[in-house]
């Protein structure tokens, strides 16, 4: 009896750790592979709130995806085309309107906890001020996608092919916080190349070259 | 861990490259170091174990800056490309400056620049480097301690009252000045002063051209020499095609006449006569030696030649006896006189009497108004020796109250430096706007430190009529201040650079252009970096025949030195760049070095052999100077000639250049700097600085020197069991003369034996989209270099050292192979490009055992460096010689100068083999632009680095596919010709012959010579 007791025992321990370890080891990558990475933001801009609720494209940001290699991460001053004005969640903003109407005094200016962040950064005490040069800072976004030095990628070539931009970043639309979607492995790039130059991207046939060349230079 | 390495003891030992041992052995031969085996494999298991996970972990955290604001126009990873206006030397041409993410990356030629036509010169090509280094001042010095500008600003007033007060004179020194707003801030500034001179030095002076015009034309003028509208050009030691004057418009327009077609067979008639072997004479057509100090009594017997034809009396005999054939001379004198109007005799001579016979030459052809133009003169060169020679006695004599110098090392190259460094010292009010802590501002009182010419507004008018702008490309890295601003800011004026030079161009520039208003035309300025306006001609007087006194005998010596200044490097102001420093001489092939050049003749009758060295001294006077022997085929047999330029102050900065391990030896040994400063040696005379002299001993020492020379690297030399059953050997480099080619264009092509269309393997490359193919003129390409540098900054071609080079490691992409053709000491000289020839069936490909190596769809050889592990056998099996291994990290000495990188190329690691990728980072650029534009990819809009900024327009690059492009036209010319097509490589480079433009029989002479010659067909010409 003991002895079934203890069997048991270390067969659910073994069963344990071996359940451990595989889902251990779901999570190893090679190196360098970054697939889900998805590092905190100084700032908790959700994707999810402007690209997916408020409907947002994905270039009224990102405006150098089609005119240049990278496709940048947008200035400041591109949030403060909205910012200037929306300075909290709807809810806030309206329940603050509310509030003023009901007791008969201008609405106060209210600022969310992240987009003080942003307002900080551009040396803004009132959102609807002027940025003032040698005030304003740059974001310290932390990088999510990170090719090697030797490769070259460029959007451009992507974005005229009709490549869409979740093709690679995944469902962008959804994700609260950026991560990683693809493994943008060599051999993922390389499939890619080989699929489009066989059947087409979106019905238009192109051809995707796999040259060394066309990315390693 | 140093004592698990060992340095070899003796020479045959394995370890002599430095590989760490693998065992740990006391050298004495005592115990082995006291660790168990088990301890050790547990301490491996555990850093296995580590480096392992290590690997897995994620990248360090990198974070990613946006604008703040970003700026309009501006898209991140994009260039933008500004047109300025070189500031490397006087010349002024055209820059078309590309600045990606606010930092200037690369400097081309700016196309339809009507000087230098879209070609610019190693010098400019190098400007970044120059732009990216710490050494620079970064701000402005009093008495050798940073002060900052206000108190330089409080100070000078005062100061500048006093000198007045005092009477004291005022000398403004400045290199010549080609911007007419610079000048007129000078001028400004000087009015204030009652004893003030603006004197005008340059370090490679032209001063007698000009006063020999003022003799005979009664105007200090520079001609402006047009050699695009010359059939017969006749150089005495000029070296136009290298550093004489404008180098870069004088190569674009003596291309434009060198270049035969099937259609008009013709082309310029160039003579060269001249001591040393320049690059303009490698490239001449005739070519006789001549000592610089017999240049008189020839250029006399000239004249009287051409008197006769003229039917003019000759005032005076000619010389009795002559230093080369009077046939020779007669010839030249009839093909001069056939081509009266449309000739031009040049000469680089610093004796005005000399000049002055050249004026009279070219007077007696009518050379005036049509390739020589007074009227309308350069601008390029100013310099007044004699005002020099009087600042200098004045300077001595303590007669200066104050000094102001701009850019110019004035003792660096003046004779005399250390009582001239005194002379200033004793100088009471010293200001010195140098860049540099060089002598002057060493001891200067205020050091105010200029903008380098890319932080800042300036302009420029180097020939009457044509003016041009240079822009600031980037925020000054430091808190230097534009000069304009100073002087302006002293002269009681608070105006930055760019509103000095706006109000100049309204009241100055604007009444001589037509477009107004005058915003529609500074926009237009700025936008195309030049206008053309209206020259302020003015009557320049008639020509005077009794100046010209002929030369009936020179006094020669029994051995002169001749100082010259080199192509990469044309004035010490740029010795402290790098890639000026390593690019090899077009000639010599030497780098990081002056040398002293002697003729074999003289090195046999002396015993010399390449790398003695030797003491040059001055008979009289304490000057004297080591320098180690070149052997140079070509040159006079009673001259040496030695490079201006060296022995920079500070240059001991690049000791330590280069990977530094176990073996390294110094680029510069302790205490030495980077060559030795000949200017000691320049000798005043009669109001000029000669760069030519008598009166010089030579001694050998016992020591030897290695010099950096890549002349013997990567030769194409091909053993003949190797060749090809049926073919055979072919020169790299095929010739022919002008009157063969009118009879028949394929002239020169050697005889094909057997079939070139055998293929061992199927054609596997379809090449259906582009084939990138290029074509280089071998007749237009003078060798001078530019290209290296071109594609040096492109590529992100690392620095290697002198060690390095000396070892064959250098890592230029582009090599420029110089061949001499010919025995005895009047070779011909030939130059070829030599890159990654992107061989169809490319011997690497094959050998590559990881296939980091393979061929494009379009034609291109690619190399992928992550695949690379480093075997070398492609090297090995390159017949070209044209790949590189990257033996070490080559970091910048200086991290500023990381910010030259091009970040479109990657930066090579230790242990890959790179080469020329016929800039498919521009490719892919220009194939994608268009793919966004939706339109196809037209011809000329992907320009490799080399091809864009060659000043003789010599390569053509394009898509052999496109039957219209511009290759496709090159292809088909029957110059035409493949390197080692005989092996069936199937170059995309292809080469077109050389044609001199000489009679069938010095052809044939050349040619008996290159049979006779074991060693021809060698890259370097090993036979000297």
């Amino acid at each position: 009896m003991h002895r079934t007791i203890v069997n048991v025992i270390l067969l659910v321990g073994l069963l344990f750790s071996l359940l451990v370890l595989a889902s251990g080891m779901s999570a190893w990558r090679l190196p360098d592979n970054q697939q889900g990475y998805s590092p905190e933001q100084p700032i908790a801009y959700s994707h999810r709130l402007h690209a997916g609720e408020l409907g947002i494209d994905c270039q009224f940001c990102h405006t150098a995806a089609s005119h240049g290699r990278h496709a940048g991460i947008p200035s400041s001053d591109v949030c403060m085309k909205c910012h200037k004005f929306v300075t909290s969640s709807f809810d806030v903003l309206q329940e603050e309107i509310a509030l003023a109407d009901k007791e008969k005094r201008k609405p106060k200016t209210i600022v969310s906890d992240e987009l003080r962040k942003l307002y900080d950064t551009l040396g803004l005490n009132d959102p609807q001020q002027l940025i003032e040069e040698g005030a304003a800072s740059s974001v310290p976004w932390v990088r999510v996608h990170n090719l090697p030095d030797y490769v070259s990628f460029d959007h451009r070539a992507h974005i005229a092919a009709g490549v869409t931009c979740q093709k690679c970043h995944g469902p962008v639309e959804s994700m609260e916080r950026m991560r990683q979607y693809e493994s943008l492995s060599m051999g993922w790039c390389v499939n890619c190349h080989r699929e489009a130059t066989a059947d087409g991207v979106n019905g238009r046939a192109v051809h995707a070259s796999t040259d060394c060349a066309v990315c390693h230079y | 861990m140093s004592q698990i390495f060992r340095q070899s003891d003796s020479p045959n030992s394995a370890d002599r490259d430095g590989t760490p041992l693998a065992e740990d052995v006391d050298p004495h031969g005592s115990e082995p170091l006291a660790i168990s085996r088990r301890r050790f494999l547990e301490a491996a298991g555990f850093t296995f174990t580590m480096t392992a996970l290590n690997g897995c972990s994620r990248t360090p955290v990198e974070t990613a800056l946006p604008f703040a604001a970003q700026p309009e126009g501006m898209i991140p990873g994009r260039s933008l490309a500004y047109a300025s206006t070189c500031a490397g030397c006087p010349a002024g041409c055209g820059l078309l400056a590309s600045v990606r993410d606010g930092r200037p990356l690369k400097m081309e030629g700016l196309p339809g620049h009507p000087l230098s036509r879209g070609g610019l010169c190693a010098v400019g090509q190098a400007l970044p480097l120059g732009l990216y280094d710490s050494h620079r001042l970064q701000h402005p010095l009093r008495v050798g301690k940073p002060v900052s500008w206000d108190e330089v600003d409080q100070a000078m007033p005062s100061l500048l009252k006093a000198v007045n007060d005092k009477g004291g004179a005022v000398r403004f020194v400045t290199s010549t000045i080609t911007s007419p707003t610079l000048q007129a801030t000078i001028d400004a500034f000087l009015e204030q002063f009652e004893y003030a001179r603006h004197i005008t030095f340059d370090a490679a002076s032209c001063s007698a051209i000009l006063d020999a015009h003022e003799q005979t034309h009664g105007d200090r003028v520079l001609p402006r020499y047009q050699l695009d509208q010359a059939d017969v050009i006749v150089s005495c030691g000029a070296d136009f095609l290298g550093t004489w004057i404008s180098p870069v418009e004088f190569t674009t327009a003596w291309r434009s006449r060198r270049v035969p077609t099937v259609e008009q067979p013709e082309m310029s008639y160039h003579v060269q006569l001249e001591g040393r072997l320049s690059l303009t004479g490698s490239n001449a057509d005739r070519r006789l030696r001549l000592s610089p100090e017999e240049y008189g009594v020839v250029l006399s017997r000239l004249f009287v030649l051409l008197g006769e034809r003229a039917g003019e009396v000759t005032a005076g005999d000619g010389p009795q006896s002559l230093p080369i054939a009077e046939e020779e001379l007669a010839a030249l004198a009839d093909r001069l006189w056939a081509a009266r109007g449309r000739s031009v005799v040049l000469s680089d001579s610093q004796d005005v009497s000399v000049q002055v016979l050249v004026n009279g030459i070219n007077h007696r052809l009518g050379n005036y108004g049509s390739t020589l133009d007074i009227v309308h003169p350069s601008r390029q060169r100013q310099g007044n020796d004699r005002e020099v020679l009087a600042l200098v006695d004045e300077l001595k004599a303590g007669k200066v109250a104050a000094l102001f110098v701009v850019g110019t090392d004035l003792t660096h190259n003046l004779p005399d430096r250390e009582t001239l460094i005194e002379a200033i010292g004793k100088v009471g009010l010293v200001v010195s706007f140098s860049e540099r802590l060089d002598d002057v501002t060493s001891v200067a009182q205020f050091a105010c430190p200029d903008h380098h010419p890319l932080e800042s507004w300036l302009d420029a008018e180097p020939v009457d009529g044509i003016v041009s702008l240079s822009q600031p490309l980037l925020a000054p890295l430091g808190e230097t201040r534009s000069i304009l601003e100073s002087l302006a800011r002293w002269s009681g004026r608070n105006e930055s650079a760019y509103d000095i030079l706006r109000a100049h161009w309204e009241q100055k520039i604007l009444p001589r252009a037509e477009t107004r208003p005058f915003v529609d035309f500074w926009d237009r300025a700025v936008h195309d970096g030049f206008v053309e306006v209206a020259p302020t001609a003015k009557p320049v007087g008639e020509f005077r025949s009794d100046s010209v006194k002929l030369i009936t005998h020179e006094e020669t010596n029994e051995l002169s030195l001749t100082l010259y200044s080199k192509v990469g490097l044309p004035d010490s102001r740029h010795a402290h760049n790098p890639w000026l420093q390593e690019l090899p001489d077009p000639i010599t092939k030497v780098t990081w070095d002056n040398y002293v050049c002697v003729s074999p003749a003289l090195a046999e009758e002396q015993g010399l052999s390449e790398g003695d060295v030797v003491r040059i001294a001055l008979v009289e006077g304490n000057v004297e100077l080591e320098l180690p022997v070149v052997l140079q085929p070509g040159q006079h047999d009673r001259m040496l000639a030695i490079a201006l330029g060296y022995g920079v102050k500070g240059t001991d900065r690049f000791a330590h250049i280069g990977p530094q391990w176990l073996e390294a030896r110094p680029t510069v040994a302790p205490g030495e700097l980077v060559g030795k400063n000949a200017a000691p040696f320049i000798k005043p005379s009669e109001g000029t600085l000669r760069y030519v002299r008598g009166d010089v001993t030579l001694t050998r020492t016992d020591r030897q020197r290695e010099l950096a020379s890549t002349q013997e690297h990567h030769r194409l030399e091909v053993p003949p069991n190797v060749a090809p059953y049926g073919a055979e050997l072919r020169e790299p480099i095929q010739t022919t003369s002008l009157p063969a080619f009118a009879a028949d264009p394929g002239s020169g092509a050697p005889e094909v034996h057997g079939d070139l269309d055998v293929q061992l393997w199927p054609e596997d490359h379809p090449k259906t989209g582009h084939w990138w193919g290029m074509a280089i003129d071998l007749n237009a390409c003078t060798g001078c270099s530019a290209c290296v540098i071109a594609c040096q900054s492109e590529n992100n071609v690392p620095v290697v050292g002198k060690d390095e080079v000396r070892r064959q490691r250098e890592m230029h992409w582009i090599r420029l192979d110089r061949y001499y053709v010919g025995e005895g000491d009047d070779v011909d000289v030939l130059h070829q490009p030599m890159m990654c020839q992107h061989c169809d069936n490319a011997p690497c490909e094959t050998v590559c055992p990881v296939l980091a190596t393979a061929h494009s769809e379009e034609g291109l050889n690619e190399q992928a460096y992550n695949r690379c592990v480093g075997t070398r056998y492609c090297a090995n099996n390159c017949p070209y010689k044209v790949r590189r291994f990257n033996w070490f990290e080559y970091p910048h000495k200086d991290p500023l100068q990381n910010l030259a990188l091009n970040p479109d190329v990657t930066v090579r690691s230790r242990g890959v083999m790179e080469k020329c990728s016929m800039c498919v980072q521009r490719i892919e650029e220009g194939k994608i632009e268009a793919k966004r534009l939706g339109e196809p990819l037209g011809d000329g809009q992907v320009q490799t680095a080399c091809q864009q900024s060659c000043p003789a327009q010599a390569i053509v690059f394009g898509d052999m596919n496109d039957p219209s492009s511009a290759i496709s036209v090159a292809l088909e010319n029957p110059r035409r010709y493949g390197v080692l097509e005989e092996f069936n490589f199937r170059p995309s480079v292809s080469y077109l012959r050389v044609v001199r433009n000489r009679e069938e029989q010095d052809e044939k002479l050349m040619h008996d010579g290159e049979n006779g010659d074991e060693n021809d067909g060698e890259n370097g010409g090993g036979h000297v």
